[in-house]
């Protein structure tokens, strides 16, 4: 017999069953109608969005299976905003904010929040979380690399009140628009998110009509302790102790070198601490506020514990946090830059403590995915005079990492989104704007090297039709390679990395740092992404499944001979078996060199 | 109907099922188990079973068949096992990769999965080709042809021995002149290999979901043409007087010769039927919103009809391949009889998505199956007979029903056997309900609005409570409820959808010219289509769609448009219908800022007359005698049993009247009648029940 696991008996458990489908069916109609209505690419194509609902707490209730750096930092912004209103909160308030002064993100994810009241008490909170292609500032998409404080990089946005008891402040939209870029497609995107959090609020008073509001509070309470419970079981799995991680942060183009960021996780029981180190914060774009490191530090989290849906914020009641000193690089603070934040320095940061988790649990921990290292394209289109600007999704798409179980995905990355991104197919992307996409395809020996490899990461080649484009260029993974797991190593680490190449006549670039720089027609800008890790020692890869990637094109001929120690015969057809025998001996000996 | 009968034959996965409708006769029902291998035998038992029947030589039969039909379900088990052919692909050069990429996306539900595996490819990165040659958005070529490309290709698909060729360049549905050109070579140098483009198969803008599309078709069309000529062969021979005609995806019929090269088209034939036999037995209620629900051993379909109109899909992931070609809608979700109650990571209950099939079964087989199910669940609630006897073998034994949801479920959940009995029912309800949400409400569809029309043989047991928590009112119940779709496999129509793509702003001033002549040519390449085929004019029907939204949206809504030269005036209309539709759908419309069109649908219909429905005598006293009893149900959470009258179908007349609660037990399905409802049975053979109130 198994023992009765259902204790607090609150609510029973098939009315708890009934109401945790019933919240997953709100946010989940609120993603749908986002991803059907939005204008921008990032909004439609990219499903560059969030949506969740929080309780009267506020904490959060249900976490939808959307970008992952949205989401962690949900959970203080929504405590912010509802902090700074205290008692003004009314029926028919939609409130907005991007600020990372109150726990945003970056200040192109801008974040609604409308309260759901009933019978006149505040219950709910649905919100909704997007990125716009534009926020002003001086340049177009708002990745400034030359801003040296965060005023110079766009419009900030503290909570403020766009509907106000039922009313749409039209002054105030008109203030936030007026200070955007293409406005008809700000304008459409934040009309989608109003829909989103209506069609949350009409799911919720629907189901607090049929349950009554004090059933459904115990039944959230319930949820909350269960997914607590859960992450205690896990957590208590890992022998007590203090277990360090650490990652580095290539330059990027700050001239201040690298940087490393620390994790430690000390482990007691049922809970863990996690404390972060990190340099000062810098004059470049790459700071990170308090309420983006948390999305690091829960992604990192869950890439250990790997919890099926649904999430809520149970999930970390036994997980503290302590983001080192102010000031520093992910503990900013005004007046620090940092656009870039949520692809850098957050992804080195989640790995930083994914490593502590590693360190904890190293069958557990997955390989790390190809950092974020893509581009934003703008220009007056010739067709129109208008002009136009977006981040291109597909510039971003890496490889996954592998896993215990299997090769890691390919073009799935890159690791801050974790697969939720949609890259939007090219013959959209070359309709929308007066560009053509020569390539978009996968990258030969990208993947780390590993018994797993890690996924390939993938290419984007644009050019230009009859005007000059600018090529913003952000992100990182261009010097430093992505982070294998259990032994993996790469031999090959400089065919992992992304950049930036521009090709003119007669003119080849390699950039591996960020840049502004402008195109042709009859140039290109080619972007490569980093792959996955690899997992496991390369030289255990089973020849076969080497040769496989060979015919496919995913591994070279002298990465299979390199990197995994299998030999293929003068016309490149046959594995030499007995010379990949041998190979394979002396690298299971000695290693690799990297 | 023009002869005495018309014959439908949907094989499915585990058996046969066959309607041999008869003119002014009855609609006789038969079962023969499916032979995957050779899909002619099982219908050849089949027929043999009607010959017994009807005491008439199978020849006589057939030939005496205005229209033999089958609905199959050989491309879907190709695609589900990758028992397709070798496919080779030749793409735009630099853009090999779209349908491995798979827009970079990965599948909601399993982002922390770290065992979660890609989606299978069709066509291995090495098969896949580049042809450098390109056209712009505009039609316009950049890039010529590169020939020798394709012919570097098409060697290596020879020495690979591919058996299908897939063409897909990038904006061919612009300017097909490059991809009619690599057709040509290709079908030069290697004969006998099928071949298809992507500008056939799915002409409209999005070049990942048509190459898709198009390998898809390429896997699965020379296994689909295998078939089609060995049935289109079997009933040759036996005389028949048409030729077989196909079921499609899109709810309507092909020929064999359309089908074997559109294999992508026949995916989903299966459950596609139903919505056109829910609607055919809802018109003698007058009722033309319907939704029907077939709940099966593994699996939970759902599909949807309003204003006698059936609900396409475009443009979406089926079985983790994108296909764009119209497919009615169908929501699968894992929720049957066999679907598993378990206590998940975090200690809730859940049921389904497993299942514990048919081997071993629910516990209550006694097969060695010892997980509780669902239809465990039902026979602990007394829904289900106990000790009743399913196909002749199986026994359910309440005992081994109730000791299962004790061990799995009240335990753990410190609940009692009943509770938790009535829990499973209640999850899988609540999973069937926010299926009919995605289908209903996420379409801008308010479900109050629709009768639920019940077929499958474990739907009824769950019918009445999945209308409370639906808010739904009637309910419609027809007696041949386990045969829905081949049933409704024999009243369709012949249906061909054309497409094609126009982006462009759509206002008063708007030039209209290519609008109207890209439909024009649509509407007439389906008529002669239809005519070659033997329909006269005044059964063809024609009807055209637009997809539009606003400019800079990427996704488009579905809108009717009315037939004949599109003016001004029609284009006001059409702007209205669109502005409607966006805020039914997602809560807000934007009348002043500027609509895009951007692709044309036009479908073709050769009608084909209907069977007649049964026709049963009248006597609302048969229920005096169909009385079969009481049984113990459970029909809430209290524990509180209650002695439930039972009765059997099969003796009930039309204009019987029964209150709930009670069951009424037809041959192949047992229908529950919770309390506040009531069931009447009509002469057509079907139950209406609705809400009744003392």
């Amino acid at each position: 017999m198994t023992q009765a696991i259902h204790t607090a008996g609150r609510v029973d458990p098939i009315t708890l069953a009934v109401i945790r489908g019933a919240l997953e069916t709100t946010q989940r109609e609120m993603t749908l109608t986002l991803e059907k209505t939005g204008r921008s690419s990032v909004f439609n194509l990219a499903h560059d969005y969030s949506n969740a609902l929080f309780d009267h707490l506020p904490e959060m209730i249900l976490q939808g299976q959307d970008i992952p750096i949205h989401l962690g930092s949900l959970i203080p912004a929504m405590k912010a905003v509802a902090g700074f209103f205290g008692d003004d909160i009314h029926e028919g308030d939609v409130i907005y904010h991007n600020d990372p002064a109150y726990q945003g993100s970056h200040i192109l994810d801008c974040c609604m929040y409308k309260p759901v009241f009933y019978k006149g008490e505040l219950v709910f909170w649905t919100v909704c979380k997007g990125h716009l292609t534009d926020i002003g500032g001086p340049v177009p998409a708002g990745y400034n690399p030359a801003a040296k404080e965060i005023y110079a990089e766009g419009l900030r946005i503290p909570p403020v009140k766009l509907w106000d008891q039922g009313r749409r402040r039209d002054d105030v939209v008109n203030l936030l628009l007026s200070n955007m870029r293409a406005r008809r497609d700000q304008e459409g995107d934040l009309n989608a998110q109003f829909g989103a959090c209506r069609v949350g609020e009409r799911n919720l008073i629907a189901l607090l009509d049929k349950y009554g509001v004090d059933t459904v509070r115990a039944a959230i309470a319930e949820l909350k302790d269960m997914a607590d419970r859960h992450m205690r079981s896990l957590i208590r799995s890992i022998p007590d102790g203090c277990y360090h991680g650490e990652a580095v942060l290539e330059d990027a183009g700050h001239g201040l070198g690298a940087l490393t960021i620390r994790a430690t996780a000390t482990v007691k029981d049922d809970t863990v601490h996690i404390r972060v180190d990190s340099p000062p914060q810098v004059p470049y774009f790459i700071n990170s506020y308090a309420g983006n490191s948390m999305s690091g530090i829960y992604l990192g989290l869950m890439m250990f514990a790997q919890v099926p849906p649904p999430y809520n914020e149970g999930l970390y009641r036994c997980v503290s946090v302590d983001l080192g000193a102010k000031g520093t690089l992910c503990n900013a603070v005004e007046p620090a830059p940092h656009v870039n934040c949520t692809t850098t320095p957050m992804e080195t940061l989640t790995d930083a403590v994914r490593m502590a988790f590693e360190a904890a649990a190293p069958e557990r921990v997955t390989a790390s995915w190809g950092h974020a290292s893509g581009i934003n394209i703008a220009g007056i289109n010739p067709a129109t005079g208008e002009q136009y600007v977006t981040m291109v999704l597909a510039s971003i798409i890496s490889g996954a990492g592998a896993t215990r179980y299997m090769d890691g995905w390919h073009a799935c990355g890159p690791l801050c989104c974790f697969g939720a991104l949609s890259s939007g197919d090219i013959e959209l992307l070359e309709y929308a704007y007066p560009i053509i996409i020569h390539r978009y395809g996968l990258q030969e020996d990208s993947g780390g090297a590993g018994r797993y490899r890690g996924g390939s990461g993938t290419v984007w080649e644009v050019e230009p039709i009859g005007h000059e484009m600018t090529i913003i260029a952000f992100g990182e993974g261009r010097q430093i390679g992505t982070m294998g797991a259990a032994g993996a190593v790469d031999a090959l680490p400089e065919r992992k990395l992304g950049r930036l190449e521009i090709n003119k006549p007669g003119e080849h670039i390699v950039h591996r740092q960020n840049v502004i720089t402008t195109i042709q027609p009859g140039e290109r800008a080619r972007n490569v992404n980093p792959g996955g890790g690899g997992y496991g020692q390369p030289w255990q890869r089973p020849a076969e499944e080497v040769l496989r990637d060979v015919r496919n094109g995913l591994v070279s001929i002298d990465a299979a001979a390199t990197e995994y120690g299998v030999i293929f015969d003068s016309c490149g057809q046959h594995v030499d078996a007995a010379a990949t025998a041998a190979a394979r001996q002396r690298m299971n000996q000695q290693g690799v060199q990297a | 109907m023009k002869q005495r009968f018309r014959l439908g034959v949907d094989a499915g996965g585990t058996f046969t099922d066959f309607v041999l409708a008869e003119k002014d006769g009855p609609l006789r029902l038969f079962k023969s188990p499916s032979t995957p291998d050779d899909g002619t035998r099982a219908i050849a038992a089949g027929l043999q079973q009607m010959a017994e029947a009807l005491d008439m030589p199978v020849s006589q039969i057939v030939q005496n068949c205005d229209l033999c039909i089958n609905g199959t379900t050989v491309a879907l088990n190709a695609l589900i096992e990758l028992k397709g052919v070798k496919v080779g692909l030749l793409c735009t050069a630099g853009h090999e990769d779209s349908i491995e990429i798979r827009l970079g996306h990965k599948e909601e539900g399993y982002r922390y999965d770290a065992s979660y595996p890609p989606a299978p490819q069709l066509v291995p990165r090495q098969l896949r080709r580049a042809v450098r040659g390109r056209v712009l958005s505009d039609g316009s070529v950049h890039e010529a042809l590169n020939e020798d490309d394709i012919l570097a290709a098409i060697e290596v698909f020879r020495a690979e021995q591919v058996q299908s060729v897939a063409i897909s360049f990038v904006w061919s549905v612009r300017n097909q002149a490059h991809e009619r050109r690599a057709r040509e070579l290709v079908e030069q140098h290697l004969p006998g290999v099928f071949v298809c483009c992507g500008s056939e198969v799915y002409p409209q803008v999005r070049e990942y979901t048509r190459t898709s599309t198009t390998v898809v078709n390429a896997y699965l069309s020379p296994v689909m043409g295998r078939y089609v000529q060995r049935i289109d062969q079997f009933f040759a021979e036996l005389g028949a007087r048409a030729p077989v005609r196909y079921y499609q995806s899109n709810g309507g019929l092909a020929l064999g010769t359309v089908m074997r090269d559109r294999a992508v088209n026949a995916i989903n034939s299966g459950p596609a039927s139903a919505p056109q036999a829910g609607l055919y037995i809802a018109k003698p209620f007058g009722i033309d919103n319907v939704i029907t629900v077939d709940m099966g051993g593994t699996s939970f379909d759902i599909t949807l009809a309003k204003g006698g109109q059936t609900q396409l899909n475009r443009n979406f992931d089926f079985l983790r391949h994108r296909i764009g070609v119209p497919m009615i809608h169908v929501e699968t979700l894992g929720a049957g009889g066999g679907s598993i109650a378990h206590i998940n990571t975090f200690g809730m209950l859940e049921v389904g998505p497993h299942s514990a099939g048919a081997t071993p079964g629910p516990a209550c087989y006694g097969k060695g199956g010892e997980q509780a199910t669902v239809t465990d669940g039902n026979l602990a609630l007394g829904y289900l007979r106990p000790n009743a006897v399913l196909g002749g073998t199986i026994r359910l034994d309440q005992d081994k029903a109730r000791g299962a949801i004790a061990a799995n479920v009240a335990t753990p959940l410190d609940i009692s056997v009943e509770k938790a009995a009535f829990g499973i029912n209640t999850l899988v309800n609540m999973n069937m309900a926010n299926g009919i949400r995605r289908i209903s409400i996420e379409q801008g569809y308010d479900p109050r609005d629709f009768a639920l029309i019940c077929a499958g043989g474990a739907t009824g047991m769950h019918i009445t409570a999945l209308a409370e928590e639906l808010g739904v009112e009637t309910v419609l119940v027809p007696k041949s409820a386990s045969c829905l779709c081949a049933f409704g496999q024999v009243i369709s129509d012949v249906k061909y959808n054309f497409l094609a793509s126009a982006p462009m702003r759509l206002h008063r001033e708007a030039d209209l010219t290519e609008l109207n002549r890209l439909f024009a040519d649509m509407e007439s390449r389906g008529r002669q289509l239809l005519q070659d085929d033997g329909f006269d004019a005044v059964d063809v029907r024609a009807h055209r769609s637009v997809e539009m939204r606003y400019m800079g949206q990427i996704h488009e809504c579905t809108v009717d448009i009315a037939g004949g030269e599109l003016t001004a005036a029609s284009v006001d209309a059409i702007l209205a219908a669109f502005h409607a539709r966006h805020e039914a759908l997602f809560t807000y419309s934007e009348p002043h800022n500027p609509v895009e069109l951007v692709n044309l649908e036009c479908t073709l219909t050769g009608l084909v007359d209907k069977p007649s429905l049964p026709s049963l005598a009248h006597d609302a006293d048969s229920i005096r005698e169909a009385h079969d009893g009481f049984r113990p149900m459970l029909f809430d959470d209290s524990g509180r049993w209650v002695e439930t009258p039972v009765y059997r179908g099969d003796k009930l007349l039309a204009g019987s009247r029964i209150v709930g609660p009670a069951a009424i037990e037809e041959p192949t399905t047992t229908v529950v009648i919770r309390p506040g409802w009531q069931a009447e049975l009509h002469a057509s053979g079907t139950y209406k029940l609705t809400r009744w109130a003392e």
